[in-house]
């Protein structure tokens, strides 16, 4: 088992739980494979490759649910089992991603990489949105420290 | 000066089936994942080493793409899939 708790003012926590519970549903609802199949013109191709995507895309997501949804989550505490590990980074970027697309969609590539966003300026939404980006991140960059 | 074509090389780039080519396997660079994230990607589907990771890794975020491998089309299918399953944009190109 991997814990640890997350360096976050719990009232930005609090903020962003329902951000994260909107986006990890609008994530599992969508589904739809935005990856490039290899080979396009192939229709039986095609639907092997995205039901097989889809199917890994299921798995990690329910270790992330397991997550979001473990009482100790909303004071910080992050809970993985060593063999979910993977699949909890793949699900938090698929999060991520979706927050991406989604709440945080006026912000530009440049924003995100360099972390330059004047939130002050931005409304609430951004606001929150780019914070569950960031606390997501956060703790995938603990997870990697902790597989590495 | 007219150009002046060898027939059986046409013949022989025309009829070359695919799977007998040479496939790139190629990253494009996002601005969501975490250079981290992308090195240990690199590093678990490939097995390759740190620096070998960093390199790529360094040429995807500075560069816009990366050819992470290159070889016969199976292998490159799987290496394609297994990049997205870690929602990394990768895709397969022919090697020219």
């Amino acid at each position: 088992m991997i814990d640890f708790q997350i360096q976050v003012d719990p009232r930005i926590l609090q903020a962003i739980l329902p951000e994260l519970e909107k986006t990890f549903g609008k994530a599992s609802r969508t589904s739809g494979v935005s990856f490039a199949c290899p080979n396009p013109l192939d229709e039986d191709f095609v639907e092997a490759w995205e039901s097989g995507l889809k199917e890994e895309f299921l798995n990690d997501r329910k270790v992330l649910a397991r997550l979001l949804r473990n009482p100790k989550f909303k004071h910080g505490y992050v809970e993985v089992q060593d063999d979910e590990v993977e699949e909890l980074l793949r699900s938090l970027t698929e999060l991520r991603i979706t927050l991406r697309e989604d709440s945080l969609k006026e912000l530009t590539d440049e924003d995100l990489e360099k972390g330059e966003v004047e939130l002050e300026k931005k409304k609430s939404s951004v606001r929150i949105g780019y914070f569950a980006y960031i606390v997501m991140a956060e703790i995938q960059e603990k997870l990697i420290a902790e597989c590495s | 000066m007219p150009l002046s074509v060898n027939p059986e090389t046409i013949e022989t780039t025309e009829t070359e089936p695919e799977l007998d080519q040479v496939w790139k396997v190629i990253v494009l660079n996002d601005p969501v994942n975490l250079m981290n994230y992308v090195v240990m990607v690199f590093r678990k589907v490939f097995g390759y080493g740190e620096q070998k990771a960093i390199k790529h890794m360094k040429e995807v975020h500075e560069l816009g793409k990366s050819i992470l491998w290159t070889g016969e089309r199976e292998q490159a299918e799987s290496y394609v899939f297994q990049l997205q399953k870690w929602r990394l944009q990768a895709v397969l190109e022919k090697d020219d």
